[in-house]
């Protein structure tokens, strides 16, 4: 079934507000791509429109969730938390306000929109801020339990959503459980890592291969435990990202099986220091900058 | 004829703030550095807004929205009992709370700020969420550069939030000059009015001043802003109008006894 992140995301925080009157939208300008609209009209006094200014909007959804809310700040990856990164981290991280910061439009998926559009340093920006969560969902069914679970941590965190509608893959009952890491798959003679839909369309390549699938989608914190336990058995390691191999997640696994001393294979593959392009298919733009070639 | 004679009678008040004065200085001169001239300046600011008797901050907000200027917040609510006065000295020193820029782990304190022009944003957040109660919030003059405090004078004025209160600190310095020099703010007041915003003048040394405007604004139905005219550098002969007195590094023991001799004396 093909269904839209964004969409349910939109859908989940309205559901969620009936029950939860502490959850706010603070949003600048772009109600209707994260499918607000409902959420908008049936909450007029909880739903905040900011406008095109993101740093302010950070700094507003700060300030809310001081009063005890729990704020979702709604936007484009591109523009939030790229345009108001200081003021997430300082208004929301370092006085630890109970924001979501939901950054739509991550990855080279955002297609035709092109480069200013495709978000591939996000993961880079919020995974290396203290008190931040990053969540990085794989498809539409994740995406509302992790909207579940975030409106209920009270913490910050980021959420990456992507542009298109995805297939929901994965038939299993996937749980989001943050710091969590969860096997999508079994197999023995190689482990792929990854987050966000692009590990969808490995899923299918793989599928019949001896090869072990993990969903880090809980970014930061990084389930090192899992991790660990797959790449220590398969001895081979390859990460795929729809993200800058720079600040990567690609590179926090490095790190930890440099760390731990783990001897293994390592192959990390993401988007090698460029800007994106347009194009209609996203999946050309993965085969053009992500090098998927054959598994 | 009671108005007048206010004119010429010192407001309780003074005396307080001369203390404090004094309190900051000594605890700059104690951590070796900080960030003294702004603090001169906005010292009486934050003593009309805490002990002026307009406010209640068991229930109200206070933003410092200009972080650097952390040691004139924290001599205030040492004052009050926030925490023990004692405790100034260690500011800016490794494992204190009482860090450079202002932060939230001091008693007191709602924000933590250091990074200019957000404050407002984020007092702007607090007052939509806490419609009853008052938030006041304190930025400088040469913080209105960064473009963020427009953006957030423009959704308070959208939301109609007329219990937030701006106060801005107009000494006309900051870092590396005058403001004028660096880059000219305009006209503060009419930029604020354009924006839908209730705008006042006052001296910001005077608390007679201060204290009534401060009570008016709290009722106000659009947000306020008081542009308060102080001197960069208040009560020490030569810090007045001299921008290098922005962040002090190392004060002299001899410019440290004279600027005490000055404090006590003025």
């Amino acid at each position: 079934m093909v269904r839209s992140m964004r969409q349910t995301f939109g859908e989940a925080v309205y559901k969620i507000a009936k029950n939860n009157p502490r959850i706010y939208v603070v949003n600048a300008d772009l109600k209707s791509s994260l499918f607000l609209n409902k959420f908008a009209r049936r909450y007029p006094k909880r739903f905040i429109e900011c406008g095109v200014a993101e740093q302010n909007a950070a700094g507003v959804a700060a300030g809310l969730a001081k009063t005890g809310k729990t704020v979702f700040l709604t936007s484009f990856a591109c523009f939030s938390p790229a345009i108001n990164w200081a003021a997430i981290k300082q208004s929301i991280a370092y006085n630890k306000a109970d924001v979501k910061i939901v950054g739509s439009h991550a990855g080279l998926m955002s297609g035709e929109l092109g480069a200013t559009h495709q978000m591939l340093e996000d993961v880079a920006l919020m995974r290396t801020m203290p008190n931040m969560e990053v969540v990085a969902p794989i498809d539409a069914i994740e995406t509302e339990k992790a909207v579940r679970v975030l409106a209920n941590s009270r913490k910050p965190a980021y959420l990456r959503l992507v542009r298109p509608a995805t297939l929901t893959w994965f038939p299993r009952k996937l749980s989001v459980v943050i710091g969590k890491s969860e096997v999508l798959k079994r197999g023995k003679k190689m482990t792929i890592l990854g987050y966000g839909p692009i590990l969808g369309m490995v899923w299918d390549k793989v599928k019949d291969k001896d090869i072990e699938l993990i969903n880090c989608s809980s970014i930061k914190p990084l389930d090192e435990e899992t991790i660990l336990k797959s790449v220590k058995k398969t001895k081979n390691c390859l990460v795929i990202e729809d993200h800058q191999k720079n600040g990567g997640v690609g590179e926090a696994i490095a790190s930890l099986i440099l760390r731990k001393g783990v001897k293994c294979k390592f192959k990390h593959w993401g988007v090698e220091d460029k800007f994106g392009e347009s194009s209609r298919d996203y999946n050309e733009l993965w085969k053009k900058y992500i090098l998927v070639k054959s598994l | 004829m009671i108005k007048m004679w206010n004119k010429f009678r010192k407001h309780p008040l003074e005396k307080v703030s001369k203390e404090l004065r004094l309190d900051l200085l000594e605890m700059i001169y104690a951590a070796g550095g900080g960030h003294i001239g702004g603090s001169l300046s906005s010292l009486d600011l934050m003593v009309a807004v805490y002990m002026g008797k307009a406010f209640d901050f068991k229930k109200d907000h206070f933003v410092l929205s200009a972080g650097h200027l952390a040691g004139a917040l924290y001599v205030v609510l040492a004052r009050l009992g926030y925490f023990p006065r004692s405790e100034l000295k260690n500011y800016s020193g490794l494992g204190s709370r009482l860090q450079g820029h202002v932060s939230i782990d001091v008693p007191g304190v709602e924000y933590s700020s250091g990074s200019l022009g957000q404050g407002l944003s984020f007092a702007s957040g607090l007052a939509l969420g806490d419609k009853k109660r008052t938030v006041v919030c304190l930025t400088s003059d040469g913080e209105h550069q960064e473009g963020q405090i427009w953006e957030a004078a423009m959704l308070a004025s959208k939301y109609k939030l007329g219990n937030l209160i701006n106060i801005v600190d107009v000494n006309n310095y900051q870092i590396d000059g005058s403001t004028d020099e660096i880059m000219p703010l305009g006209k503060l007041g009419q930029k604020y009015i354009s924006f839908g915003w209730t705008v006042k003048n006052v001296d910001g040394h005077n608390f007679w001043q201060l204290t009534k405007v401060l009570k008016k604004a709290k009722n106000d139905e659009y947000p306020t802003c008081i542009l308060a005219r102080t001197i960069f550098g208040k009560g020490v002969s030569f810090m007045q109008y001299d921008w290098r007195y922005h962040d002090v590094k190392k004060l002299e023991e001899r410019l440290y006894l004279r600027a005490k001799e000055e404090i006590k004396n003025g």
